[in-house]
């Protein structure tokens, strides 16, 4: 525990550092530049309003704004657990020639998609002040399902950094296992339209769908999430956190010998 | 009494059964599939003294890089251990964590925090970084619009100035340009000879070794064949080489 504090201090710089590189990167030689932070997602939300709203004519209350929050979330999960798996591979020139504690990679990734989730969650304040959602104190609930969405990331990536060193094909079971999740997640349906207790197990067994939805329902619904699960997954999400880092602590040296 | 700055004590370090493989592979395993083990470094132990020179020769693969990788800590020990006494170490890595589409002053800062420097640091000799790769107004331009010749300047010259107690060199590096690579030998040189610096060089460039050692170590298959003087370690070497 010592050691990863420590370590996350001495690297936090060149963690925040490594995601503004990034982030420039991306944007380096198109013609718009930071704007595509910003244009990206706003065409998406654009999209949605138009497939689900107006072709679809959903009638859900505050859909457009209800999967865009979820596809956000979705999005920063999923960007974040396909680049761990490939993530000391990828990072072969650093890795193979300096001691970097292998967590702050994940760090600096999870900031980079972070990034572009705030922005989408700025665009979604925008959403929800253009269709007057009333806001209530439930909303609050947003801060500490969104702590475990964050927390339970980044112990699944540091698993899956782990398991991508060892095992090539790991990004393919990846992709499967995660449409599998996409769709068991609802995000761009309510997953109260499952029966019981298929609802229920969802909500229970699959903590991306308890975690989203209780962030969303708590925001547009004035919705309480079950505080007791929200514990538990909380108390889950740093178990796996803290097996994770452990884990790469335990296993980093070796890492370079296989790649 | 002597301090000493590196202690290695009967290092063995081995390339086995951790490659990676596949979900099927993975399933032979199980059903008796030995993977193969390969020892680079066979039990070896020596000392460095604080400030002094160590130079490391032998054939390819003959466990010298590795065994400078383990000192770095990037490899972990199979067995026997690696003790620094509490020194800082850095293996001299060009261009390490370096992005095209950054900066030559942004890399400088993203490289030199990649090697363990605090921002501070960094921006404490970003002047004479700077001045010493002599880049002009280019530092302020992607690096990916470099020639491969100012790449070298400015990745050099970042690992040049940025100093820790224990210098990890493999290769001694001459890069860029004639004059370049003369400054650069000459300030690689003067790195080396700094009386506090505890430097170890891994080399095939015997002449390089013999002027610039205190003491040389040849290794073979992951054992050390001799340690000692230059001259006499290095022309036992060129006898077996012949």
């Amino acid at each position: 525990m010592n050691r990863f504090i420590n370590d996350t201090k001495k690297y936090w710089k060149y963690t925040l550092y490594a995601a503004k590189s990034q982030l420039k990167t991306e944007v380096a030689n198109s013609y718009l530049n930071w704007i595509w932070w910003v244009l990206e997602p706003f065409c998406f939300m654009l999209i949605y309003a138009f497939i689900f709203g107006y072709m679809l004519g959903r009638k859900e209350l505050y859909y457009n704004v209800y999967i865009f929050v979820g596809l956000a979330i979705w999005d920063f999960f999923n960007r974040c657990i396909k680049s761990s798996v490939r993530m000391v591979k990828r990072n072969k020139s650093i890795v193979s020639k300096v001691y970097l504690p292998k967590h702050t990679l994940i760090m600096s990734d999870m900031m980079v998609n972070g990034f572009k989730m705030l922005i989408c969650f700025g665009l979604s304040l925008g959403m929800i002040i253009y269709y007057k959602v009333p806001i209530g104190w439930q909303a609050l609930y947003a801060i500490p399902s969104l702590i475990t969405i964050l927390i339970f990331t980044f112990g699944c990536c540091c698993i899956l950094l782990h398991l991508g060193v060892f095992i090539d094909d790991m990004a393919n079971v990846i992709n499967i296992v995660l449409r599998f999740v996409f769709y068991l997640t609802g995000i761009f349906y309510n997953i109260n339209i499952f029966p019981e207790p298929i609802h229920s197990l969802i909500l229970k067994g699959n903590p991306l769908a308890f975690m989203i939805s209780g962030f969303r329902d708590s925001i547009l619904y004035q919705t309480v999430p079950s505080r007791k699960w929200l514990l538990l997954w909380f108390v889950i999400s740093v178990a796996l956190a803290a097996f994770g880092v452990w884990n790469i602590y335990k296993n980093e040296n070796t890492y370079v010998k296989v790649i | 009494m002597d301090e000493y700055a590196i202690t290695v004590k009967d290092l063995k370090i081995r390339y086995k059964s951790v490659q990676a493989y596949s979900i099927k592979k993975s399933l032979l395993r199980l059903k008796g599939v030995e993977a193969k083990a390969f020892e680079a470094v066979r039990g070896i132990s020596f000392e460095v003294k604080q400030g002094e020179i160590l130079g490391i020769t032998g054939k390819n693969g003959s466990g010298k890089s590795t065994l400078l990788r383990a000192l770095a800590h990037i490899f972990s020990a199979d067995e026997g251990s690696i003790d620094l006494h509490g020194h800082s170490v850095s293996l001299l890595a060009i261009g390490v964590g370096f992005k095209n589409e950054m900066t030559g002053r942004e890399n400088i800062m993203l490289s030199g925090m990649l090697l363990g420097f605090s921002e501070k640091e960094v921006l404490d000799r970003m002047d004479d970084i700077i001045e010493f790769a002599g880049l002009g107004e280019f530092i302020d331009m992607p690096v990916r619009t470099y020639s491969s010749g100012m790449y070298s300047k400015l990745a050099f010259s970042i690992t040049a100035i940025l100093e820790t107690d224990i210098m990890l060199i493999d290769e001694v590096l001459s890069v860029g340009d004639e004059k370049f690579k003369k400054k650069s030998y000459e300030k690689m040189k003067s790195l080396i000879s700094q009386r506090n610096r505890t430097v170890v060089i891994v080399s095939h460039n015997l002449k390089t070794l013999e002027e610039l050692c205190d003491r040389v170590m040849w290794m073979h298959e992951g054992k050390i064949v001799k340690i000692g003087e230059p001259v006499e370690v290095l022309n036992e070497y060129r006898e077996f080489m012949k």
